[in-house]
């Protein structure tokens, strides 16, 4: 009977997500033509991913993927961190800064992207007006003319939309921790710091690594800022590995190289999927 | 001496709110602002924010029927709605039998549930592209949900996993002694009572599937073009036309920024709290 219930959903899934994540590790072993109508395949075992070690665009996208994530997850964990302190203090408590948070997080990306190449605009962008008006800069920044810097606009427009959700994920993590032990600390002459440290960072170990790891996936996957904000230029300084893989595909219809860098991403992220699953692990059991 | 470190420290925590709420909602009251001006007003130097030239003539010219934007409204809210329905229908019966009957492998589906979410879309999109270029599936209502369910089922048997197994089975083991089957008693006495996580958690997938765009700029062509795509074009076609293209994304962000401000209470408590519980 179990399986009755469940199978409409596991019908579905294997359709739309087993398949084609077999699927695709197959397509990464063959060149793909378009051939009249149709596509012809054609089986060259591990060339594509021996053309993705040797090619110079893939490396640096994988370079700058793994600067971007890193980078993300940091700044996303500090400040995320940050907010749900304050938020947890009796001061931060009122609902409004529930609210305050949650528009960020629901605020369709598409429009994020659009918000943000509005400020980065170079010639009415208020970005540029509020260093103008603070006499910092003397001549307007082309914010996303230079590749580096263009990169780290990306990031930072990223990490303003992710820091509500993993904020929200940590403020529910220092919730669960039971106010007794804060006040035992106190008795015990602790100060705020110390607090901190030997109570509410233990505390949140599980929701931090969660964090870590989700803030990690959603950062490797990073797709429309780049596409709204720059199409990946300048001189391709802002492709990062999924981008890079949905052009190789669709846009240069190279379908089995683009397999092949779904797939190094696919990896990576399930790794990263297996430390969220053992992350979970212990408190399953304790709470069994 | 205390009462003034005390007085201090609620001076920085207060400071602290105030910066956060100042940069969190900032850009969004930026965006909402230019979106009500005229684009000479933006365009003069400094811009002219004087409230006599606040117009809402942007979200009239985007509105128009030629510029996809309200065709792009319309078939994100038939992909989101459907998508949601379908989801809540099947995923609810999958996540009941999950929390309840006794299912060889039950954990092992669960696992394999929650990996899903870590999936990148690329590794999917590029076989289930193929097979629906061939079916014709492309720039389809049917095949852009279809597609989006691959994200929304595992989320929804997730969240409604964990709420099936807070429901107590005493109800359920009286229905099984006056001889309802397993189906019934899902349909008649655990659903009812079932309602507001259900609405709850469709609203959530609802959100999610509006806002999608990697597999929307994929599989639309004309036809189904969303609202996000619509967006994305317009602002890469006229990209000087400021205030129109912040009007669109106002427009298109209004409805999933209201849920979730109404619905807050449950994305904290039911989605948020369940991340980090297994």
């Amino acid at each position: 009977m179990g399986l009755w219930f469940t199978a409409p959903a596991i019908l579905i899934l294997l359709i739309v997500l087993a398949y084609p994540i077999v699927a695709s590790f197959v397509l990464s072993f063959q060149r793909i033509r378009f051939a009249g109508e149709g596509l012809s395949h054609q089986f060259i075992g591990l060339d594509n991913y021996a053309e993705l070690l040797s090619n110079e665009l893939f490396r640096e996208a994988l370079f700058r993927s793994v600067y971007f994530t890193v980078v993300e997850v940091i700044a996303v964990t500090l400040l995320a961190l940050l907010v749900a302190v304050m938020l947890n203090n009796p001061l931060g408590r009122p609902a409004f800064f529930r609210v305050v948070l949650l528009v960020p997080w629901a605020l369709a990306p598409v429009a994020n992207a659009v918000l943000w190449k509005w400020i980065f605009n170079t010639n009415y962008g208020i970005l540029n007006a509020i260093f103008f008006g603070l006499h910092v800069i003397d001549k307007p920044i082309v914010w996303l003319g230079s590749p580096w810097l263009a990169l780290n606009m990306i990031l930072m427009a990223d990490v303003w939309k992710a820091v509500p959700f993993i904020a929200l994920l940590l403020l529910a993590g220092l919730q669960n921790i039971p106010p007794h032990l804060y006040k035992a600390a106190r008795l015990d002459g602790a100060n705020t710091w110390q607090q901190f440290v030997y109570i509410t960072l233990p505390g949140l170990k599980t929701s931090i690594v969660v964090s870590i790891v989700l803030q990690s996936i959603w950062a490797l996957k990073v797709f429309d800022l780049i596409y709204v904000l720059t199409h990946g230029s300048p001189a391709d300084s802002t492709v990062l590995l999924n981008y890079l893989s949905w052009r190789e595909t669709f846009s240069n219809l190279d379908i089995g190289y683009g397999a092949a860098i779904a797939n190094v991403l696919f990896v990576i992220m399930f790794l990263l999927a297996l430390v969220y699953i053992r992350a979970l692990r212990p408190r399953q059991i304790k709470e069994k | 001496m205390i009462s003034n470190r005390r007085f201090l420290h609620r001076f920085f925590i207060r400071l602290g709110l105030a910066t956060f709420t100042l940069l969190a909602l900032g850009p969004v009251l930026w965006g909402v602002v230019t979106s009500l001006f005229p684009l000479t007003s933006l365009t003069s130097r400094p811009p002219d924010l004087n409230p006599v030239n606040i117009t809402i003539e942007n979200y009239i010219l985007v509105l128009d029927t030629s510029r996809g934007l309200f065709s792009g409204l319309i078939n994100s809210f038939i992909i989101a709605f459907f998508t949601s329905a379908i989801g809540l229908v099947v995923g609810s019966m999958a996540a009941y039998s999950l929390a309840r009957l006794n299912m060889p492998g039950r954990n092992k589906i669960l696992m394999m549930i929650l990996a899903t979410q870590m999936f990148p879309g690329i590794v999917i999109i590029i076989p289930l592209f193929l097979v629906m270029s061939r079916l014709n599936l492309v720039d389809t209502h049917f095949g852009l949900i279809m597609v989006y369910l691959s994200f929304i089922l595992p989320i929804v048997i997730w969240i409604l996993k964990g709420f099936f197994e807070g429901v107590p089975m005493e109800l359920e083991r009286a229905a099984a002694v006056d001889g309802a089957t397993p189906l019934q008693t899902f349909r008649f006495i655990v659903l009812p009572i079932s309602l507001p996580p259900l609405f709850a958690t469709g609203v959530f997938a609802f959100i999610e599937s509006w806002n999608e765009f990697f597999f929307a700029i994929i599989l639309t062509r004309i036809d189904v073009k969303t609202a996000p795509i619509a967006i994305a074009e317009f602002s890469g076609q006229y990209t000087t036309l400021y205030g129109q293209m912040l009007a669109s994304a106002v427009l298109a962000s209004i409805p999933v920024v209201v849920l979730a401000i109404i619905f807050r209470k449950f994305i904290l408590e039911g989605f948020v709290e369940g991340a980090i519980k297994a």
